[in-house]
């Protein structure tokens, strides 16, 4: 027996105990030496065990002093471990959960069995449970020792979960609410809900969960607080048992008095004046309370485009401008409020920089940036610089950051560091695929940012020349009755000085006829299409600088080989295309370009050859009028046919006009509404001469245009079998009118996925007497699209048509289509 | 199989460091480093380490592997202080951060690494026989910096923004005092003026055209024998008639 607080001279440390470990790993591990003094009930006897307790390993852990000798003395240390988990049992749950529960709580064979590891498996159930609305959990959790061959102490654990019935909200019950209804109240509270009749609100249950029920009973005063209720509060809040299964929460509030906004009056304002202010502010005296709203108006944390009185002034070069509303007085119920302004000095840009372009070269990147040196600050072209930076595609879009550096109210000037991510651009696409009647083999690469200056640097191939904002595609398609080879590239600055895109491309096709005989291509019988197109579009400053114009010039060359069909009379013939196309659009999508919610698009454009007729005097009216004369099935006749044709359409003459508009309008927080219509025309200068054979409009159907050969444009109207709603060679005049109500699952960056519905009419006539814009095709119905970055826009709808084909094709009650990255 | 590949795949560490060895000495840097890397660990500790981990950074360094050759040579330089090698590795480490400094027109910071551990290695052997060579390494990478801004200042003056242009220029010749681009900043600057005043609203217009004739001035002044002073005379020119018909259109509306 020894006294507290004599020291001794440690001679030996043994370790005795039911251990498995080494002496010395304990020893060691407490950090206690021989030849060392200690102290009884000191410091370091008190951190030895305390060191060890901390391992988790030991059930009980004792030091004793020994064989004391003057003043030496040994130290006995004594420890059993803790028992090990041998067998686990879990009742109460199915299989499945059983893994997650013992994966989450680590209850793997071979644990150490601590109170703690018993007390947190409880609690993560009862929690567990709770949260999903099993409010009267149960979890027994019993050990018992087992005895085997093993020299270790090991033991078994039942968990014994008794889930019992899911309790349900019966009621939610209110007093003291004289102001504000029982309803309101009720429906203030988002997520606890109380069990309810109708059958429209199948989302969220009437589960009780406490946590939800604690922010709801904040939301609940925060309903108060907006609408002038300053001191409203919850008093107490309680849960009673009807029975097993439900249970009511008792809410008990208190009001407080209404309050009322009284003299709003501006200090320090010189920018702008008192009125414009109240304006921006768009409260006035007189209005009820509502701190939310006032915090809001003066500054939108959650909207950067909000017309607040922050933005207001940090739009016009106000960076340092701060805004603070202050109580002044708060008499009665009534509460003046001053809103004291710091405008400070207008800041300019001083340096604009750019860091992580590491491929991009600086010339694409400050071209697009609108915050120059020397600038006046404004919030909002830093967030447009951020958003058009995105859109370029070279960089993460969620990545890009500006880093205001230096600010200095002094001089008024600040830096700007756009901090940028580079993201991969370029695509290899390889893909075999049933479409058009067969196989068909893509092989297609694209480059975005090349650089075509770096293509004979053989540094610059880490793979390929990049960094310049330049576009390089190659295109190989080929199935059994066709191949096409495409080129194209585009620069998005031509010169450097001003954003004229030119892009350049060039194409081949050779199509086969099908062969009815052997069922599949007859290579005798072809036709090919050569093209190239130069085009250059310009972004305007005026009306505003979202405008485009774009202007075209194209030639294709078809060549007809044997390839006779009922539109085309001369089998061995050729034709020409050379046309001229001009076009304005305009498009303020926001912000997602694969799911936008906000802004419009819009495009017109005409496309039109020479008028060739008014001056090679070919006289087409007798030309005509011998065709008339004609009898196709006579095979004389039938050969003069194909020459007066072949006439015809030795070079193509034609105009085309299209127009097109889309509008994106958030209806709530998450529904999007998609207006859109469009219309195309396509005439001929001579009506002699008559419309072409090419450049036709196919509605109906997915809207994919498999391989766009003769300049055919295909339009969706979904519904109806592909092309049904037109002529079997195509119409010459469309309209289409489309409402499509968008509902997004998920827009992470991995996946974006959304719910659609739709409603479309359209039409298409060979005539323009027959032209009439409200006898339309109509349907209905409703989809899926995917995005993923990997593979693009997939999607699926079904449409059901509400009318019959005017050209005879079979309609279906439902109609099956599959979208392949196409329109977005 | 070759020697090389029974050696590598053999359990004997003396000869694959003797045939290391060899390789490195014949500046088969490729398959001595397969070896080196193999051995690297067992040598811990033992003398001749030293001699490994070196041989191992510099064939990295041989075969351009430069991030991985200066983390290794800067691990070295750590690890023995008092090696005979230390201000050669110290140097061939800077010239790695040197070697991954990339095209001016991309982000620099690997550029602005070099200079900082070329510096470093200049202040710590200022008698060094690479010294010649470090400070030329450091003034190239400082002229890539120079020639970064003064092309973003000059797509300004490109793309029409004239304001920026010259602002950027004026930040450009106060960063770079000594630049060796002065001369050109200076005409450039005043071509951007030039257009700015030439094309400026009436109002800004003297204020504008008087900014630009004091580039003009300046550029004279400082570099008489430019080869751009030909076109900044014709600029000049136009700018005083301009100045001077506005001077006198204003008096008469008085």
């Amino acid at each position: 027996q020894v006294e507290g607080g004599e020291t001794y001279l440690i001679k030996d440390i043994t370790v005795t105990g039911n251990t498995n470990f080494s002496a010395q790993t304990i020893i060691a591990y407490s950090k206690l030496r021989r030849d060392e003094e200690i102290q009884v009930g000191g410091e370091k006897i008190a951190n030895a065990v305390k060191t060890l307790w901390k391992s988790n390993l030991f059930s009980s852990i004792d030091i004793y002093i020994i064989n004391i000798d003057g003043n030496t003395a040994d130290l006995e240390i004594n420890l059993s471990d803790l028992p090990e988990l041998k067998d686990l049992t879990i009742e109460g749950i199915k299989k499945g959960k059983k893994d997650e529960l013992i994966s989450e709580n680590k209850l793997k064979p071979g644990v150490k069995v601590t109170e703690n590891l018993i007390a947190t498996t409880k609690n993560y159930l009862t929690n567990k449970y709770r949260k999903k609305g099993f409010l009267n959990t149960k979890v027994k959790v019993t050990t018992s020792q087992v005895i085997d061959s093993v020299e270790k102490e090991r033991v078994n654990m039942l968990v014994d979960i008794n889930k019992g019935e899911k309790v349900k909200i019966k009621s939610i019950n209110f007093e003291g609410n004289d102001k504000m209804t029982d309803k309101k109240l009720r429906k203030a509270m988002k997520n606890t809900k109380q069990k309810s009749l109708s059958p429209l609100r199948i989302l969220k249950r009437s589960k009780y969960i406490e946590d939800d029920f604690r922010t709801d009973l904040v939301s609940l005063v925060d309903y108060y607080k907006e609408n002038g209720y300053r001191d409203a509060r919850v008093i107490s809040d309680s849960i009673s048992y009807i029975d097993e299964k439900t249970i009511s929460l008792d809410i008990k509030v208190e009001e407080g008095e209404k309050y009322t906004f009284g003299k709003i009056t501006f200090v320090g304002n010189t920018v702008y004046s008192d009125r414009q202010l109240a304006l921006l502010l768009g409260i006035k005296e007189g209005d009820t309370y509502n701190g939310v709203e006032l915090r809001e108006r003066i500054s939108d944390e959650t909207n950067p485009d909000a017309q607040d009185i922050t933005n207001a002034y940090q739009n016009n070069g106000y960076m340092f401008s701060t805004i603070n509303p202050v109580e002044v007085s708060a008499e009665g119920n009534v509460i003046d409020m001053e809103i004291r302004i710091s405008e400070g000095k207008p800041a300019y840009f001083n340096n604009v920089t750019v860091v992580g372009n590491d491929v991009t070269n600086d010339h694409v990147v400050y071209r697009e940036i609108r915050t120059r040196p020397g600038q006046l600050y404004r919030k909002s072209d830093i967030i447009r610089t951020i958003r058009e930076l995105g859109q370029l595609g070279f960089f993460d879009a969620q990545q890009i950051t500006p880093n205001i550096k230096n600010p200095n109210p002094v001089d008024g000037t600040l830096d700007v560091e756009y901090s940028v991510v580079e993201q991969g651009s370029s695509q290899i696409q390889l893909q075999g695929g049933y479409g058009g009647g067969g196989f068909i083999g893509t092989l297609g690469l694209s480059f975005n940012n090349f650089s075509i200056k770096d293509i004979f640097k053989k540094d610059a191939y880490k793979p390929v020349p990049r960094g310049d904002g330049q576009s390089l595609a190659l295109r190989l398609q080929a199935s059994q009755y066709f191949q096409t080879y495409s080129f194209s590239f585009s620069e998005p600055w031509l010169g450097g000085k001003k954003p004229y895109q030119m892009s350049t491309s060039l194409s081949h096709s050779k199509q086969f006829l099908y062969d009815s005989s052997s069922g599949g291509a007859d290579k005798d019988r072809s036709f090919n299409i050569t093209g190239l197109t130069f085009g250059l579009s310009t972004r305007l400053s005026k009306p505003d600088d979202y405008f485009v114009l774009s202007q075209a010039l194209s030639f294709q060359h078809y060549n007809l080989n044997n390839y006779t069909t009922s539109l085309f009379t001369f089998g061995d013939g050729y034709s020409n295309n050379l046309s001229y196309t001009v076009g304005l659009s305009r498009s303020d999508l926001r912000v997602d370009p694969i799911f936008p919610t906000g802004g419009s698009s819009f495009s017109v454009s005409a496309k039109f050859s020479f008028p060739y007729s008014l001056v090679n005097g070919v006289d087409y009216k007798a030309l005509i009028d011998e065709r008339d004369g004609l009898d196709a099935s006579d095979s004389s006749d039938y050969e003069r046919i194909a020459e007066i044709d072949q006439e015809r359409f030795k070079w193509l003459e034609f105009y085309k006009v299209k127009f097109k508009a889309e509008w994106y309008q958030s209806l709530t927080k998450k529904f999007v509404l998609r207006p859109s219509m469009e219309f195309g025309f396509l005439g001929a200068y001579n009506n002699s001469r008559g419309v072409i054979p090419f450049e036709r409009f196919f509605v109906g159907g997915d809207g994919l245009a498999n391989y766009s050969l003769d300049g055919r444009e295909v339009v969706q109207l979904r519904g109806y079998p592909n092309q049904s709603l037109s002529d079997t060679d195509g119409g010459s005049i469309y309209n289409k009118f489309s409402l499509e109500l968008r509902y997004p699952i998920t827009l992470g960056s991995s996946a974006k996925i959304y719910a659609l519905s739709f409603l479309e009419a359209g039409s298409s006539v060979n005539e323009f007497k027959d032209f009439d814009p409200f006898k339309l095709q109509r349907s209905a119905g409703f989809g899926l699209r995917i995005f993923m970055p990997a593979f693009g826009l997939l999607g699926i709808d079904f449409g059901h048509a509400f009318d019959e084909s005017p050209y005879g094709t079979q309609v279906k009650n439902w109609e099956t289509h599959f979208i392949i990255g196409q329109q977005f | 199989c070759s020697d090389f590949q029974k050696t590598l795949k053999s359990d004997d560490t003396a000869a694959k460091f003797e045939m290391a060895e060899e390789l490195y000495d014949a500046q088969k840097w490729a398959k001595s480093y397969r070896l080196l890397d193999q051995i690297l660990q067992k040598y811990r500790g033992k003398p001749q380490a030293e001699k490994i981990t070196f041989m191992h950074a510099m064939c990295s360094y041989h075969l351009g592997d430069y991030y991985i050759a200066s983390y290794h040579l800067d691990k070295f330089t750590d690890v023995y202080p008092q090696s005979e090698k230390l201000e050669q590795a110290s140097f061939l480490s800077a010239k790695g951060y040197y070697f991954n400094s990339p095209v001016y027109s991309k982000e620099q910071k690997e550029t602005l690494e070099a200079i900082e551990k070329l510096q470093l290695f200049i202040n710590a052997y200022p008698n060094s026989q690479y010294l010649g060579e470090a400070n030329t390494l450091v003034k190239e990478l400082d002229f890539k910096l120079e020639k970064k801004a003064f092309e973003i200042a000059k797509q300004y003056d490109l793309i029409k923004d004239y304001k920026a242009s010259i602002k950027s220029f004026n930040n450009f010749l106060l960063e770079f005092p000594g630049t060796s681009l002065r001369s050109e900043a200076f005409f450039y600057r005043l071509d951007a003026a030039y257009n700015l005043a030439i094309l400026s609203v009436d109002y800004l217009k003297e204020d504008r055209l008087k900014e630009a004739i004091s580039y003009y001035n300046a550029l004279k002044k400082s570099y008489p024998n430019s080869t751009n002073l030909d076109s900044a005379n014709l600029m000049n020119e136009r700018l005083q008639e301009e100045l001077k018909t506005f001077t006198t259109n204003k008096v008469k509306t008085l």
